[in-house]
C-alpha cells in the first residue's frame, strides 16, 4: 500500500494557497516528494481566474474592492471561482505515480472516483459527468459553476465540485472546490460580464448545490476532510501520513509568493506577457 | 498507430524538432495533440527571448488543465508561428506541419543526441500506452 502525504486543513491569503500548490508540484517534477494530498480554506474569500482568462473580461475589480474579495490567478486551466465557504484539496503526484495515467481526463475520473467515495460516507450521493456541456448564452460564463465539465460531479442534477489541473514533466495538480456555503449574488457582482445579475444568480443557484444541503445537515470542515481522505485511501489504496512542507517547498512557496503570486502582472495579465521560469 | 514521420526527432515530452543546419523548428506530436483533445488556448514566447532544453518554453489549455510545453533545445528563438495563435485549431488538425510552435537558433546540437528517431517514439508510445 503507497504512502501518501496528507497536508491537513489550513486556511491561507489566497497567494500562499497557490504558491503553496505550485511549490509542492514544483517539488514533485524533481521527485523530491511524496503524492501529496492538501486540504485548505481561504482566509480572505477571493476571486480566482484560469490561467489563460482575461482579467479586465473576467473580474469586476471594483466589486471585488467593495466586498472584500481578494483576486488571484491560478496557475491551473478552467474558469473563474469565487471561493469562500468551500473545502479546496490539491492532488499532486509526479511522473512514477502508478495511480494515475499521464491523461488529463483519466485523472479527472480517477480523482471524481475518489470525492465521489468520500460524500458518499456523509451520505450524498452523486452523479459523475461522462460529457461536458457549454454553457447556455444566458449564464454566467467565467464561472466555474454555470456548468459541469466531463467526469465533475453533480448531486441532484446541480455541480458540487469543480477542479481544474497543470501538468509538466509527467507530473499534475489537480485542485478543486467543494461548496459548503453559496452566494449566487456576490459570486455574479463579481464575476464580468454583467447582464440581469438576478437573473444570473437564479440560473447559478440552479446549476450549484453544496455540501451542507445536499447531506441535509452542517458538515464542518473537519468531518469532510476526513470523509475525503478515507475516499481516497479506499479508491487508491493508499495510507497516508499528515507532515508538512520540506524545506525545498517552504523555500519555494516563498519565492512564488513574493515573485509571482503577489504581483500585479502575474495575477492580472498572466502568463501571456510574462513567462516565469526557473522556479 | 498514431502519424510518427520520419525526418523529425522526438523527445519523451512528446515534443518533436525538425533540424535544419542550426534551427530547430518545434511542434508538438500526433500523440500529445490526440491525448490533450480540443486546445483552446496557447502561450508562446517571444521572438528572441531564450529557452532552454527541459524547461518550459510555453503552455497550452485543453479541457481545463494547462500543460506546459517542454523545450528539447536550448536557444534562441527566431520566429513564432503566428498562425496557429490567429487559428489554434491547426494544433490538433496538422500538429507537424502547419502547426509548428517556434523556431529556435540552437546553442549546443549536441542536446539533439538525446531525442528518439521515430522508430525509437513508437516505441515509448507503446511503452506509455501499457502504463494507461
Amino acid at each position: 500500500m503507497g504512502l501518501w502525504r496528507l497536508l491537513p486543513f489550513r486556511k491561507c491569503s489566497a497567494a500562499e494557497n497557490m504558491a503553496v500548490d505550485e511549490a509542492v508540484f514544483r517539488e514533485s517534477i524533481r521527485g523530491r516528494n511524496s503524492p501529496t494530498l492538501r486540504f485548505y480554506g481561504w482566509r480572505t474569500p477571493a476571486l480566482s481566474i484560469g490561467y489563460f482568462q482575461e482579467y479586465e473580461h473576467e473580474v469586476d475589480s471594483e466589486a471585488c474592492k467593495r466586498f472584500g474579495i481578494d483576486f488571484i490567478r491560478r496557475p491551473t486551466g478552467g474558469k473563474a471561482v469565487l471561493h469562500d465557504r468551500e473545502l479546496t484539496y490539491a492532488v499532486i503526484a509526479g511522473e512514477d505515480s502508478p495511480l494515475f495515467p499521464p491523461d488529463i481526463l483519466k485523472t479527472y475520473r480517477i480523482i471524481s472516483g475518489c470525492i465521489a467515495a468520500g460524500l458518499a460516507t456523509v451520505g450524498i450521493t452523486v452523479e459523475m459527468k461522462d460529457d461536458g456541456r457549454a454553457a447556455a448564452e444566458d449564464r454566467l460564463r467565467s464561472s466555474c459553476f454555470s456548468f459541469p465539465s466531463r467526469y465533475e460531479l453533480l448531486a441532484g442534477g446541480r455541480k458540487i465540485c469543480g477542479a481544474a489541473q497543470m501538468r509538466s514533466h509527467g507530473a499534475f495538480l489537480q485542485h478543486g472546490a467543494l461548496l459548503m456555503g453559496f452566494d449566487p449574488v456576490l459570486t455574479c457582482a463579481v464575476m464580468l460580464p454583467h447582464g440581469d445579475i438576478e437573473m444570473q444568480a437564479r440560473r447559478l443557484l440552479n446549476s450549484v448545490t453544496t455540501v451542507g444541503e445536499q447531506a441535509g445537515e452542517a458538515i464542518g470542515e473537519e468531518r469532510l476532510c476526513g470523509a475525503l481522505r478515507e475516499g481516497f485511501e479506499r479508491v487508491l489504496g493508499v495510507r497516508f501520513e499528515e507532515g508538512t512542507l520540506t524545506p525545498e517547498e517552504e523555500a519555494l512557496k516563498t519565492e512564488l509568493m513574493a515573485k509571482k503570486y503577489t504581483s500585479d502582472s502575474w495575477n492580472r495579465e498572466g502568463g501571456k506577457t510574462e513567462w516565469i521560469s526557473g522556479l | 498507430m498514431k502519424v510518427v514521420p520520419d525526418d523529425l526527432l522526438y523527445s519523451r515530452e512528446h515534443v518533436w524538432v525538425r533540424v535544419e543546419g542550426a534551427l530547430a523548428t518545434i511542434g508538438i506530436t500526433d500523440y500529445a495533440q490526440e491525448k490533450l483533445g480540443e486546445i483552446l488556448d496557447l502561450d508562446l514566447p517571444e521572438v528572441d527571448s531564450d529557452v532552454e532544453r527541459d524547461e518550459p518554453f510555453g503552455s497550452i489549455e485543453s479541457a481545463k488543465a494547462v500543460v506546459e510545453l517542454i523545450s528539447p533545445v536550448s536557444g534562441v528563438v527566431i520566429n513564432v508561428n503566428e498562425d496557429i495563435t490567429d487559428d489554434i485549431g491547426i494544433i490538433n488538425s496538422d500538429p507537424h506541419d502547419t502547426g509548428w510552435m517556434i523556431i529556435v537558433e540552437m546553442d549546443d546540437q549536441e542536446e539533439l543526441d538525446d531525442l528518439l528517431d521515430t522508430r525509437g517514439y513508437q516505441e515509448f508510445l507503446i511503452q506509455e500506452t501499457e502504463v494507461e
